[in-house]
């Protein structure tokens, strides 16, 4: 299911099967100069489906949205065989915005086959500027700032020092050594670019950057984000690793980051951080030996500490990854009994014998004893 | 990803190295969205990772290869478009070639695959019954609906309608550099290419020599030993390799070498590993040497002044072959080379993907090759060109065979802007 | 009637009702089906718990007035992304709209088509359930799919599947400055070719409305520009060269009188005080003109087309005029009685509607939550 069933460019929007690649989405319109907004990392590999299903998002999403702000429509096979039509080409919903609930539900609620979505213009160029500090703190300061300024950058992406020398021991992309590195991207025509990242730069400035690059072409765009499009591969490299992706108040981020590094000591287990710091979706790659027995746990349990220590600051486990099983038992670190159960009860209207997906997202101990209690009242 | 091979398998080189590979391998899935296979048949054990895993099974638990992991690896085109994209740098050519010899070692194919492909193995390397072979399916071609087996007629049907008469050029001998000698070159001739299209070679001494290369055809080279080692017959594939590498080092011992030049991309790849596939024998050091002086014809090109030619108003549709842009990495340069000529350069979309050539692919899987063909062919016409221009003979003859559009190699149009003759092809219709 | 002060009282009240509850924050909005039970009013609720300039996040109290928070937000140049209109003209209500009251009617204005609805920035919501269950879901981050977005749910569910108590939104900087680009004399057609023409070009059109009878009687086509004040006058530049074989183009470049002509589109002004029956109906952009024309009534077009507010006598079945098509057409304001004989909203397909039915159980099992707003 990959095919393109209808491009609209009058209207905006395309229709697609979902099994198609996110990023063949933008591929079937690119030539006429339009563009799909949410680009999650994997978009090379990731379907349209698994997109919806985790409400994926992507570097650009502080400007554009994700998933659930970029789908208008969807087809859905429901568990009884049924297909629904929910949304479409026009704007929201009549009764109540089922497309919000299905989108982000993890494949539970059933099974999504075709879908609507909002295409953009691409706009006229894109630039990014690189900016250094020597402290994470800092580096925050500067996030906010430029937040505060009033200027929208399509991306604002952060790496800590052992990722920026991982990835530059890899890609060479020319980073400097320091402790924080700052991506951030602006849109528009040539002279907004560039005043854009003139008020950008200034506020950079005044925190002290260890470097400062705005980028003046294509060329220098490329260089810029060749590191942190390698940095996965580049951590790859060193060893095997687990990929986290809680999500967190932006104003958290340099608490978030001593701790982690604490913790990294205590576990003695190395992690590098790269993230969207725009949106507060942090990526920490704790790296580990996967052949070394004992490791995986150890990794595993500084994870759910990293994730505990997202939802303490005001965050959450998962920001477009999903729960799935990896993290479905730390879902009460997070929400109550009743909100989980709340939650359960939608799976039952959809999905009411619990075939889709069954062990995603709650924990097992929780969907049982719900289930067990569901089955009682109707017994 | 987790490997669990016991520190006794680890002793064995190949499988150290197999599990270097897996380690590097963090499963993400990107190389399911170029690889061809994954394309067209949408099974995850048509794509790398799936085929991964399957060779990771098979080798950790020291299992005989059964049918379903063969089918899978069998249908690897070894275009190697994985390798492009893996962003944690898998070497997967490594591990399937460790995984087809592993098959060939610990598989009994039925009879008639096996037939088949001992046939190939005899016959294709060796020029003289290749061509005897091609005149006899010229003459079979009429018999191709009573073949019992789909292979069988791809095989007749791909055989050209022409086979050219054998070229003196391709014999052992030194062609002076016109002019200045700056450089003295061995050219590799191949094996099935000299009998399918002695055009190509032709023009490249031609241009070599006019861009001041001594041009040496070196006695005793042969196959590259490619074909035999992708169906994992390694003692057959190292007995090529090793005769060319003896070869190569006699002249570099003599009156040396500056490169050894090859304009076959798929051979040029499988040279370029000879370090590699020798690491662990006796003549690792030669093998080695001889590696490294292998250069795609592109790559020695780019280091010639090749002069600025005249906008010739002609549309060059670039056709990149696997073994040439994701093998040996070589992606810009004959496109450079063919504008600097004076051409204009077009490619088509999806140029990552393979046309299904691939070797011998065409003739043991026809089904999947012929879709990737025709994908290819597809995209390559709609961007409405005069000729179309590759690196590589397989991909030349595959694409040659669904198009009405002429195609050449790369080198013939450069040597044609530089003072050759203009490409037969272009006159040929086809 | 119930005026609890904080979420426990909320709790509380719904756990012991046990008849129908009538659930409003200002009554300023006063959509759907008219609701008998006891009323229980969110206003007590109210206040700013957490903003964050910095991180573009504020979370506020249900009751917290709408016009508290954008002052707030105004004060840091930020603003709701989603432009929420005010009804109170059209409906003619009275009192403070309040931030809960904008998210159970999922509220969005002329800027829906660039920055989304309600829903799309609210990020987090806390309600009380049916049972008397204080529930969360979602949070004050913009990226979260841990459980099921149920804060999508919430928004545009009137109040029927939980009492909202605490809402979360991602807010964006304000805008240094703002233009519109005029166009005079196009039909529907033309109207909505152009303003397809602009919302498909890189210029961030902000606004795409058209009037069929404009201030002066000829058809006034509007696109709005906002940002820094080059980069107005630059993409305003670059629109009328696109569009200029649409009609006579003009650029309005006065920002106070830009923001009151879009305040305006935004609150449905040109049917102020207007009598008859009031309709709202989202298509597809480019069928807009045709189903326009099937209503028979007074109209206009915003969302580049997409949304048809529509003016008609009252007691019109305008869903019988338009027949089977491609969207939904809401009844905004009538009387009791027409709104009960038409379904305030449009009628779904059998199969959704189970599921709609199937949820209103789950989360409110006594039925006791606004029970028929919604139809």
């Amino acid at each position: 299911m990959t095919e393109v069933l209808d491009t609209d460019y009058d209207n905006r929007i395309i229709r697609v099967q979902t099994g198609r690649t996110n990023i063949s989405v933008t591929g079937a319109v690119e030539e006429d100069g339009f563009f799909y907004a949410p680009d999650p990392s994997s978009q090379l590999a990731c379907a349209i489906a698994g997109n919806i299903a985790m409400n994926s998002g992507g570097a650009h999403c502080l400007k554009y949205g994700v998933t659930t702000n970029n789908l208008l429509g969807v087809t859905m096979v429901l568990m009884d065989g049924t297909v629904v039509e929910i949304g479409g080409a026009h704007l929201d919903n009549a009764g109540y915005d089922l497309l919000g609930l299905i989108c982000g539900s993890e494949g539970q609620l059933g099974v999504v086959t075709e879908a609507t979505l909002r295409i953009l213009r691409k706009p006229e160029g894109a630039r990014p500027v690189l900016i250094g500090y020597d402290s994470n703190e800092v580096a925050g300061q500067c996030v906010s700032d430029i937040i505060k300024a009033g200027v929208l950058p399509v991306a604002i992406e952060f790496m800590d020092r052992p990722c920026i020398r991982a990835t530059e021991a890899f890609a060479h992309a020319g980073y400097p050594d320091c402790e924080a590195l700052l991506i951030v991207e602006v849109e528009g025509s040539d002279a907004e670019i560039d005043a854009q990242l003139g008020v950008i730069s200034q506020i950079a400035r005044k925190h002290n950057p260890v470097e400062l690059r705005e980028s003046r072409s294509a060329e220098e765009s490329a260089r810029i984000w060749l590191g942190r499009k390698s940095a996965f591969g580049a951590m790859g490299q060193i060893n095997d690793y687990m990929c986290l992706d809680g999500t967190i108040p932006v104003s958290a981020l340099p608490r978030v980051l001593r701790r982690i590094g604490e913790m990294s000591k205590d576990y003695g287990l190395d992690v590098g951080n790269v993230f969207h710091a725009g949106d507060g979706n942090m990526h920490p790659l704790i790296l580990f030996n996967a052949n070394t027995p004992g490791d995986l746990e150890k990794c595993e349990a500084f994870g759910a500490d990293i994730l505990k220590l997202c939802v303490e600051v005001g965050g959450c486990l998962t920001g477009e990854h999903g729960v799935g099983i990896e993290k479905r038992d730390l879902m009460g670190t997070q929400f109550s009994d009743e909100d989980m159960v709340v939650q359960m009860r939608v799976k039952d209207v959809f999905d009411p014998d619990w075939l889709l997906n069954p062990a995603k997202v709650f924990p097992l101990s929780a969907s049982e004893s719900h289930r067990a209690a569901q089955s009682e009242v109707a017994a | 990803m987790q490997t669990f091979f016991t520190d006794e398998q680890l002793q064995d080189p190949g499988l150290a190295r197999s599990n270097e590979i897996l380690r590097n391998c963090v499963h993400c899935g990107f190389c399911t969205a170029t690889c061809p296979t994954y394309q067209v048949l949408g099974d995850e054990l048509d794509s790398p990772r799936g085929r991964i895993y399957l060779i990771k099974d098979m080798l950790e638990n020291d299992r005989p290869a059964d049918e379903k992991t063969v089918k899978h690896i069998d249908r690897c085109l070894s275009c190697l478009a994985c390798m492009t994209t893996c962003p944690s740098g898998v070497h997967y050519m490594h591990l399937v070639d460790h995984a087809r010899e592993y098959i060939e070692q610990t598989y009994r194919r039925p009879l008639m695959d096996r037939l088949l492909r001992w046939t190939l193995s005899k016959i294709i390397p060796y020029p003289g019954r290749f061509r005897l072979a091609l005149l006899g399916a010229k003459i079979g071609r009429p018999l191709a609906v009573l073949m019992p087996d789909a292979r069988l007629k791809a095989m007749l049907a791909m055989a050209p309608k022409t086979i050219p008469p054998v070229s003196r050029n391709d014999d052992p001998q030194v062609f002076p550099a016109i002019g200045e000698r700056k450089k003295r070159v061995a050219l590799m001739t191949g094996c099935a290419q000299k009998a399918l299209n002695t055009d190509i070679n032709d023009a490249t001494i031609r241009l070599l020599r006019r861009l001041g290369c001594e041009v040496v055809v070196a006695r005793g080279q042969g196959c590259c030993g490619a074909l035999t080692h992708h169906m994992g017959k390694v003692d057959e594939s190292h007995a090529s390799a090793a005769r060319n590498i003896r070869a190569w080092k006699a002249e570099m011992d003599g009156d040396g070498l500056d490169a050894i030049v090859i304009n076959t991309s798929g051979c040029g790849t499988t040279v370029k590993d000879y370090g590699h596939m020798f690491r662990n024998e006796p003549l690792a050091g030669e093998a080695a040497a001889v590696s490294g002086l292998a250069m795609d014809v592109s790559e020695l090109l780019m280091q010639l002044d090749l002069p600025e030619g005249d906008d010739k108003h002609l549309t060059v549709a670039y056709h990149a072959a696997c073994s040439l842009q994701h093998g040996q990495k070589i992606k810009t340069y004959p496109k450079d080379l063919l504008k600097r000529a004076g051409f204009k350069v077009v490619e088509p979309a999806d140029s990552h993907l393979c046309c299904g050539s691939a070797g011998t692919y065409n003739l043991l899987q026809p089904e999947i090759s012929a879709k990737l063909k025709d994908r290819k062919v597809r995209t390559l016409e709609a961007k409405t060109p005069d000729v179309i221009a590759a690196g590589n003979i397989g991909c030349m003859m595959q694409i040659g065979g669904g198009t009405e559009v002429p195609v050449v190699h790369t080198v013939e149009l450069i040597d044609w802007a530089t003072g050759g003759p203009r490409p037969s092809a272009l006159d040929a219709g086809g | 009637m119930l005026s609890p002060r904080d979420e426990r009282d909320v709790s509380a009240a719904v756990a012991a009702a046990e008849g129908p509850l009538r659930i409003f924050g200002g009554a300023t909005r006063q959509i759907g089906n008219t609701v008998v039970g006891e009323g229980l009013c969110t206003a007590g609720l109210a206040g700013i718990e957490l903003y964050e300039p910095g991180a573009l996040t504020i979370v506020a109290s249900a009751g917290t007035p709408l016009a508290e928070i954008e002052a707030v937000l105004a004060a840091e140049n930020q603003r709701l992304p989603f432009e929420p209109s005010d009804m109170r003209g059209l409906l003619g209500t009275s009192g403070d709209p309040t931030i809960g009251g904008v998210v159970a009617a999922n509220v969005s204005g002329p800027r829906r088509i660039q920055a989304g609805a309600c829903r799309d920035s609210l990020i987090g919501v806390r309600f009380v359930d049916g049972r008397g269950t204080v529930i969360k879901n979602g949070g004050r981050v913009m990226k979260n799919v841990t459980g099921y977005d149920l804060v999508k749910l919430m928004a545009g569910s009137y109040g029927t599947l939980g009492v909202l108590t605490e809402v979360a939104f991602k807010v964006l900087p304000g805008v240094e400055t703002r233009a519109s680009v005029l166009i005079s004399g196009l039909t529907d057609a033309q109207a909505v070719a152009a303003m397809s023409q602009a919302l498909g070009s890189p210029f961030e059109v902000s606004g795409a409305a058209h009037l069929p009878i404009g201030e002066v009687g000829l058809p006034l086509t509007m696109l709005r520009l906002e940002g820094f004040a080059d980069s107005v006058a630059y993409r305003a530049g670059k629109l009328t060269e696109l569009l200029s074989g649409a009609g006579e183009i003009s650029v309005e470049t006065d920002p106070e009188r830009v923001r009151a002509m879009w305040q305006e589109l935004r609150d449905v002004a040109p049917f102020h005080g207007r009598a008859g029956d009031v309709w709202r109906v989202s298509v597809k952009p480019s069928d807009g003109p045709g189903i326009a024309a099937r209503t028979g009534g007074e109209l206009f077009y915003d969302w580049g087309g997409g949304l048809i507010w529509v003016l008609l006598p009252e007691g019109t079945d305008l869903r019988a005029r338009l027949g089977d098509f491609a969207g939904h057409a809401t009844l905004i304001r009538s009387s009791v009685e027409n709104k009960a004989r038409f379904s305030v909203f449009q009628p779904e397909p059998a199969p959704v509607a189970a599921l709609c039915a199937g949820l209103r159980r789950q989360f409110d099992p006594k039925g006791i939550l606004n029970p028929g707003v919604m139809g």
